[in-house]
């Protein structure tokens, strides 16, 4: 397969960099030097928008930008556009990063309406700001200075190099840890933060990565026009027009936008020359906008491959559903004996006074625990106790209202998620979250237990981590699953994928939240085996569970939670028996009937 | 200081319109996490409605509610039936795409039967003032303000007082709980989707009077009504209220003190400030997502 779409695109290429040399008809090289302005816009939005999962409909703004950029330097300073266009990629990145600022803490909805309002407040920036625009008047750029003989040369090989440029770009964001990021931002954004992803540099980074090749075609599509003002170049049609190509081509596709961008500026000319622009030209793009998302959401691209695949995988049974290996009986070492820790032991972790509120309520009410060092600690208590709310403020999810949480010798309530995980706390959830359009393989190499700028641009995955990743696999038995989409795994096989994918930050501590909830009992007696190993290997473990004989035969200590509080802390044995514990908790006809679940 | 009053009260009178018309695009969005961006274009088509029953039968645009309210009513439904209802589970970048795509239709429908000029809805009162003191209030302004807070008022009874306001809050608060106890969401989300259009049926008409409108005019609208929307808090209702309050004033105080070629940018400064402060809004509530899907 892949051979014939090189082909293509090999022919594609050829093609258009050739025409202007064969042909001289400036109708269709118009047509081709904007149906590239289209797919370097396409391209660009693809970062945010396709890797990253952020609707951008300000995309056009950019190119708006760059070409008042040219238009405005070029007049008043003086000198050719082109010599300028350094210029409009620097303010297009500038402006994208400061945008990027705003929309730190904004999330989707409020992202798309941030990018509206962006595009609109130039407009009305560039209308009334005279002295620097011309207001609607306009700005003339100067006109091209080379030899008739060469037509439209000059620009239409600026487009296709940015075009080349901008794919480059694109192609080796795929590849990278940085492209990793953002796709983990796209399929989970709070999750990824967990597995210490920096989400706020990721995302600012794809907006500038996304605007910065734009905002120069900008420039040169300025000088190539020669006439800018507000109410053409801040259009939200073109906008609407450059997400249409993205979403046409197919989302998160290397060539995806440029094949739509070359399907829908053509249609463009079609609607202006044929059907005579204005409302022809809204309804088509409109109706062509909404179809698109009803029927075909995933673009052309990926409808074919998934064609394609299905056409391919007929008739082969899928891994899913399989029995799990019976791997871990071949282990011929004697089960680790459960830490036990001096209660004198250093706590890794330490909880004090801990307070969140929601409204009138009071998840945790000060509630203060410690995790020695080297225990599998277990944090139990009635539903609604406050025990995920607690993991939240431990590992950064969400911000305490009071209190003091320590790991590891260092204050750390008011650090960022990624940060916390770059230290050393790895966490699980009550329901899973893989980053479900990944792989088995990515969900576990995607992690990042540490954050520097010079590492965005190392590879996706290095032979070092696909490594550790694999042994990783095999340690929960998952690993002939590496390829599998992370979507079709059950719910037991998610919770051992996310098991390996919190490993992969090599915590020091771990905490699982409900490891045995909705499982089979087989896989819970293996998820206790493997936390056994783990910590006989060094490893801290706190533990929310609800799954009395898994917690009485694993932890040392358990920690009770009710309201919000610590109510009782102390060995198993004790607690089954503390009556504060059997009242607000286990219930005064808890008896153990087995010794331990393992 | 006049001034000062009859701009804080004509402010406060637009700011009751704003309301009508950001409650419709907060309650869909609250219920079912749709932005629709179609919102400023079928509230145009609903003035336009207002403008050809006036013209045709002239019938008073701000009694046009009762026709265009209920008009928009059904196509609202019908809209949601054919549209956004197919995607409702889909990620909101979908559903804005989707809705974006009919605002164009919808503009470019508009174009083609009403033509791309400005339009607008004179009634005789049109010229007219209350007269207070030394401060003026055009009556048009007063009368569609007090029209606007009246439908709202109807609107909250209805979410307030009846079983379907409360089968549209459960499903806003939690759409699986609501189904499990009986609560058709699916048709819900269709009624408020279908209230949501009502209401820029009903808002139309009264800014049918109170601003000159063309089809283009709905990228306006559209923006006003998100700034609202993210400064009250997405998805809150009395949170849009003080938000269109809030815009409300400040345009007005813009194009008094300022210049009005720089109000038309205030709901957009608005989001950046917001988005900057409080992400969440005046009155909205950060969710907790990390079970809220299962």
């Amino acid at each position: 397969m892949r051979n014939p779409w090189t082909a293509v695109i090999a022919a594609g290429i050829l093609f258009v960099g050739l025409y202007p040399v064969f042909s001289d008809d400036l109708y269709y090289q118009n047509m081709i030097m904007l149906s590239m302005v289209f797919a370097i816009g396409a391209v660009g939005l693809n970062v945010i928008t396709g890797y990253a999962g952020y609707v951008s409909l300000g995309q056009g703004a950019f190119l708006a930008l760059g070409a008042y950029t040219a238009g405005i330097l070029s007049t008043d300073v003086g000198g050719n556009p082109f010599v300028w266009l350094p210029a409009a990629g620097a303010l297009g990145a500038l402006v994208a990063a400061a945008l990027g600022v705003v929309a730190m803490r904004a999330r989707g909805t409020a992202f798309v309406i941030l990018t509206i309002a962006f595009l609109f407040l130039l407009q009305v920036t560039a209308t009334n700001w005279d002295s620097l625009t011309n207001g609607t008047g306009g700005i003339s750029l100067p006109l091209p200075t080379w030899s008739v003989d060469y037509q439209n040369w000059p620009f239409y090989y600026s487009f296709m190099a940015l075009l080349a440029v901008s794919l480059l770009m694109s192609w080796w964001i795929r590849r990278s840890k940085f492209g990793m990021g953002l796709i983990a931002i796209r399929e989970d954004e709070d999750k990824a933060a967990t597995v210490g992803v920096n989400t706020p540099v990721y995302k600012i980074l794809g907006f500038v990565a996304s605007a910065v090749f734009v905002s120069m075609a900008g420039a040169v599509y300025g000088y190539y026009i020669g006439f800018i003002d507000p109410a053409g170049m801040f259009n939200i049609l073109l906008s609407v027009q450059i997400i249409l190509s993205l979403l046409l081509g197919g989302r998160a596709t290397l060539w995806g936008p440029v094949l739509g961008a070359f399907i829908v500026e053509p249609l463009n000319e079609i609607s202006n020359n044929e059907f005579g622009g204005g409302n022809a030209r809204l309804l088509i793009f409109g109706g062509l906008l909404a179809l698109v998302v009803l029927f075909m959401p995933r673009g052309i691209i990926p409808t074919v491959q998934h064609w394609l695949r299905v056409l391919r995988a007929r008739g082969k049974a899928g891994l899913v559903g399989e029995r799990l290996d019976a791997r871990i009986e071949l282990r011929e070492r004697a089960a680790p004996q459960p830490a036990t820790p001096s209660s004198d032991g250093r706590p890794l972790l330490e909880v004090k006074g801990l307070e969140k509120r929601f409204g009138g309520l009071r998840a945790v009410d000060g509630a203060s625990f410690a995790v020695p060092e080297g225990s599998i600690t277990a944090l139990i208590g009635p539903n609604g106790s406050g025990k995920t709310t607690a993991f939240n403020l431990i590992d950064g999810t969400m911000t305490a209202n009071a209190g003091e949480v320590w790991f590891d010798g260092r204050r750390i309530d008011r650090l960022r998620p990624w940060r916390r995980a770059h230290l050393g706390i790895g966490r699980s959830f009550q329901i899973t979250r893989l980053f479900r359009e990944m792989t088995v393989l990515e969900n576990v190499v995607a992690p990042l237990p540490s954050f520097r700028l010079r590492q965005l641009s190392a590879g996706a995955m290095s032979g070092q981590e696909g490594e550790r990743a694999g042994e990783l696999l095999d340690f929960v038995g998952m690993r002939k699953y590496a390829d599998a989409p992370a979507s079709a795994l059950s719910f037991g096989q998610q919770k051992l994928v996310e098991l390996a994918q919190v490993l992969m930050l090599d915590p020091k501590l771990i905490m699982l939240d409900e490891p045995a909830g909705g499982i089979n009992p087989t896989l819970i007696e293996r998820i206790g085996e493997m936390v056994r190993e783990l910590n006989a290997q060094g490893k801290t473990f706190l533990i929310v569970e609800h799954n009395m004989p898994f917690v009485l035969g694993l932890c040392r200590p358990v920690l009770v939670l009710a309201r919000g509080k610590t109510i009782a802390r102390g060995a198993p044995e004790e607690i089954q028996r503390d009556p504060k514990v059997l009242d607000a908790y286990l219930g005064e006809d808890f008896r153990l009937e087995e010794p331990v679940g393992v | 200081m006049t001034e000062f009053i009859q701009t804080l009260i004509l402010g406060l009178l637009i700011g009751g319109v704003y309301a009508l018309l950001a409650s419709g695009l907060t309650l869909i969005f609250g219920v079912m996490r749709v932005i629709n961006i179609a919102h400023g274009a079928l509230l145009i088509l609903a003035a336009f409605l207002t403008y050809s029953l006036w013209t045709a039968t002239g019938i008073d645009p701000l009694a046009a509610i009762v026709i265009t309210t209920p008009v928009m009513l059904a196509f609202g439904w019908l809209l949601y039936q054919a549209s956004v209802g197919r995607i409702r589970t889909a990620p909101v970048g979908a559903s804005v795409l989707l809705t974006f795509g009919l605002a164009l239709v919808f503009e470019g429908v508009m174009g083609l039967i009403w033509g791309n000029t400005s339009h607008s809805v004179r009634p005789a009162y049109f010229n007219e003032s209350f007269e207070i003191g030394q401060v003026f209030l055009p009556k048009a302004q007063v009368y569609g303000g007090a029209l606007a807070v009246v439908v709202l008022g109807g609107l909250y009874a209805t979410l307030n007082h009846t079983w379907l306001g409360r089968a549209i809050r459960a499903s806003a608060v939690n759409p699986q709980g609501a189904e499990l106890v009986g609560v058709k969401v699916g048709a819900v989300a269709a009624m408020t989707f279908a209230i949501g259009v009502a209401s820029v049926g009903a808002g139309g008409s009264i800014v049918s009077v109170l601003y000159p409108f063309l089809p283009g005019s709905h990228y306006q609208w559209i923006a006003r009504l998100l700034g609202i929307i993210v400064l009250g808090g997405m998805g809150s209702l009395p949170g849009a209220a003080i938000g269109a309050l809030a815009l409300g004033v400040a345009e007005t105080m813009t194009v008094t003190y300022i210049s009005p070629a720089w109000a038309t940018a205030v709901p957009y400064i608005f989001v950046i400030i917001v988005l900057l402060v409080r992400p969440q809004g005046l009155l909205g509530s950060r969710l907790r997502e990390d079970v809220a899907t299962a």
